[in-house]
């Protein structure tokens, strides 16, 4: 099946997640079905509880699915073990979080190089990729700080320079201009949209700011667990 | 690489903790060693003070002696042995005795006794027996039918110091042996159930008694240390040409005394068990705060493919550094006390003086063991203690720890 998709990044099939608050079942998502190409740079809005962290999160193979079946770059996650989904992780996605993006003991430069070092890429290999990641997201010079001595904005764009530096076919973020003023927040989806033309890289982000949503090519919309609209703008 | 980077740093990001977590395993290491040569250096004192100065540290018997003690069982060229004994390294002194038993009568009062004849000059030299006389004095130099006893048995006999003294026996040739002697001192060994019966004889005139000339039963070693005696001992018995001699060590021939002294000894672990107790409690306490505490870190590294193993790593080897510091710190401090307090000692809450020797201080030792143990132990409970939060870090569900709710 995934053979007749051969530009999809990701797609869903019948994605359902169910949690249980307190013995309670709650359907966080109700039977997804979706596809993401290669290149595409696409925003997940909703209200508040919509599902978008939980969909997110089974489409990174962060958590796992109740029903319906994920494929990533034609791979079932379904399918994998734990330890396979957490190489499938290092290798295929790359993360940005709201905030606790970066481990606070690593510098700039550590940070970075954190999944080329899992993936025992070469020293120079690492230093060179760094280095141009740096360049891009406007972080020369930043290289030997800690995480505690940057601004909020600066954390998020060394998270996306973590995010994008392993080359991933999908990169996620989870809200990840939450914790920023508007000025910053435009600033930051405005460099992953650059990244996204100029590299090709593929982005999924939520957001709950208007202003962002503006930023993105592909706008899907969740509302309690469903995909309420889905539309391709520019 | 990376994971110890991490390790390395994380420990210094909370530095009251990381102190605290030091001072506790510090404390463990150097407690530890500290009660290990405390308890090694009191034992050691008694055992030497025993045997140095009363058995001796080494014996040496013919065959069968010891277990069924019979007169006719002799040392014969007794010189002979004695001179290549003491030639032999590590030998401090060695002393004869002869051993036989008698009815002894002071007036209309008689007594069963040990008849226990030594060379007064080797004895004094070996274990002190001039100072442990309590009234009257030692043999004289050329003594000649003069007599030392037991507090004990003078009791029993109402002996005093001038008393004439009669003693019966059998000679080894099936005479009856008798004789006369003057009770010159009394003699306090520290032993009470030896003074009781104790009768000593110069060794010239024992074996003119029981017609035993030029021989004895037993050969007393004092060693230089009393550490290396078992294998001096079996160094000894290599060195004798008589194939019917053995030479035992104190542990061997004095086994009711190792035994109670092994037995009281493993009193001392109970301190131990408590000590792992409170330094497992502590560093648990600090490796399990962290632990929650950096949730969202182990969640941020699992979500970007970190290992479980990895994590797991992460925290035992934080520990483990932590863990180095303390004890190589814990065993500078627990060897400076021990060796501080073996040269100085420790004062006594009360003197006592046992078998002519006064005891006023308590001697720590430094040994292996003081160091081994509390290295090995304190190493192994952080470590075992820290599993438990580790696995629960390798363990962070991603999702979870991520979630900003
Ligand atoms: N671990 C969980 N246990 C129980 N219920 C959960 C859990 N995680 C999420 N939910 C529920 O699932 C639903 C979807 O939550 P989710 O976090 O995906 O929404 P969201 O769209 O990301 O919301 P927000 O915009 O506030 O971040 C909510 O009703 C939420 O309460
Ligand atoms: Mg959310």
């Amino acid at each position: 099946m995934s053979a007749n998709h051969s530009d999809a990044v990701v797609v869903t099939k019948g994605v359902t997640k169910e949690y249980s608050d307190h013995g309670i079942p709650v359907l966080a998502v109700r039977g997804i079905d979706l596809e993401i190409k290669t290149g595409e740079f696409t925003a997940i809005v909703g209200p508040s509880g919509s599902g978008k962290t939980t969909f997110l999160n089974l489409i990174s193979g962060l958590d796992r699915v109740t029903e319906g079946k994920i494929w990533l770059n034609g791979k079932p996650l379904s399918e994998m073990s734990g330890r396979e989904l957490s190489d499938f992780r290092r290798d295929n996605i790359g993360f940005i979080f709201q905030a606790y993006n970066l481990i606070p003991v690593l510098t700039v430069t550590e940070n970075v190089e954190y999944i080329m070092l899992l993936q025992g890429l070469s020293a120079e290999e690492r230093h060179r990729r760094v280095q141009t990641m740096l360049g891009e997201l406007g972080l020369d010079g930043f290289e030997k700080r800690f995480p505690p001595q940057l601004s909020g904005g600066q954390q998020q764009r060394v998270a996306v320079a973590r995010a994008i530096v392993a080359q991933p076919a999908l990169v996620l973020a989870d809200e990840p201009t939450a914790n920023l003023d508007s000025q910053t927040a435009i600033e930051l989806i405005d460099r992953m949209r650059y990244l996204n033309e100029t590299h090709g890289v593929t982005f999924i982000f939520s957001t709950h700011d208007t202003k962002i949503m503006e930023r993105a090519k592909r706008l899907i919309v969740l509302k309690d667990g469903r995909i309420d609209s889905d539309e391709v703008r520019e | 690489m990376i994971t110890l980077k991490i390790a390395f740093r994380n420990i210094f990001r909370q530095k009251r903790r990381t102190f605290l977590t030091i001072l506790t395993m510090f404390g463990g290491v150097t407690l530890c060693s500290f009660s290990i040569g405390w308890m090694d250096g009191s034992y050691n004192y008694i055992i030497d003070m025993f045997t140095r100065y009363q058995l001796g540290h080494i014996q040496i018997h013919r065959q069968g002696y010891i277990d069924r003690p019979s007169l006719y069982d002799t040392i014969d060229d007794y010189s002979v042995v004695a001179s290549s004994i003491e030639s032999a390294p590590g030998v401090t002194r060695t002393s004869p005795r002869l051993y036989a038993a008698g009815l002894v009568s002071v007036g209309d009062k008689s007594a069963v006794s040990r008849l226990i004849g030594i060379d007064s000059q080797l004895e004094n030299a070996a274990t002190l027996f001039d100072r442990k006389i309590t009234s009257g004095r030692p043999f004289s130099r050329d003594a000649s039918r003069e007599a030392v006893i037991g507090v004990g048995l003078a009791k029993r006999l109402a002996a005093v110091v001038g008393d004439t003294i009669v003693v019966v026996s059998q000679g080894a040739d099936g005479s009856i042996a008798n004789d006369a002697y003057t009770v010159v001192g009394l003699i306090s060994t520290g032993d009470p159930a030896s003074d009781q019966m104790a009768l000593y004889l110069e060794l010239a005139d024992a074996q003119e008694l029981l017609v035993l000339d030029g021989r004895i039963h037993e050969i007393a070693v004092v060693a230089d240390d009393l550490h290396g005696v078992r294998r001096l001992a079996s160094l000894l018995q290599e060195g004798l040409a008589d194939p019917g001699l053995v030479v035992e060590p104190w542990q061997v021939f004095a086994r009711a005394f190792y035994d109670a002294m092994m037995a009281d000894k493993a009193g001392g672990w109970v301190m131990l068990m408590v000590i792992v107790f409170v330094v497992a409690i502590g560093v648990l306490n600090t490796v399990l705060m962290s632990v929650l505490e950096r949730t969202r870190e182990y969640g941020l590294l699992r979500a970007v493919g970190t290992r479980p193993r990895q994590i797991f790593w992460l925290v035992i080897i934080e520990v483990c550094i932590m863990a180095a510091v303390s004890v190589a710190l814990g065993c500078l401090a627990g060897w400076g006390l021990n060796y501080w307090l073996s040269i100085k000692g420790i004062p006594m809450p009360f003197e006592f003086s046992y078998g002519g020797m006064e005891f006023t201080h308590a001697f720590t030792e430094v040994n292996t063991r003081s160091f081994v143990i509390p290295i090995v132990v304190v190493i192994l409970s952080a470590v075992v203690v820290s599993a438990l939060p580790a696995l629960r870090a390798a363990r962070t569900a991603p999702a979870e720890a991520m979630r900003t709710r």
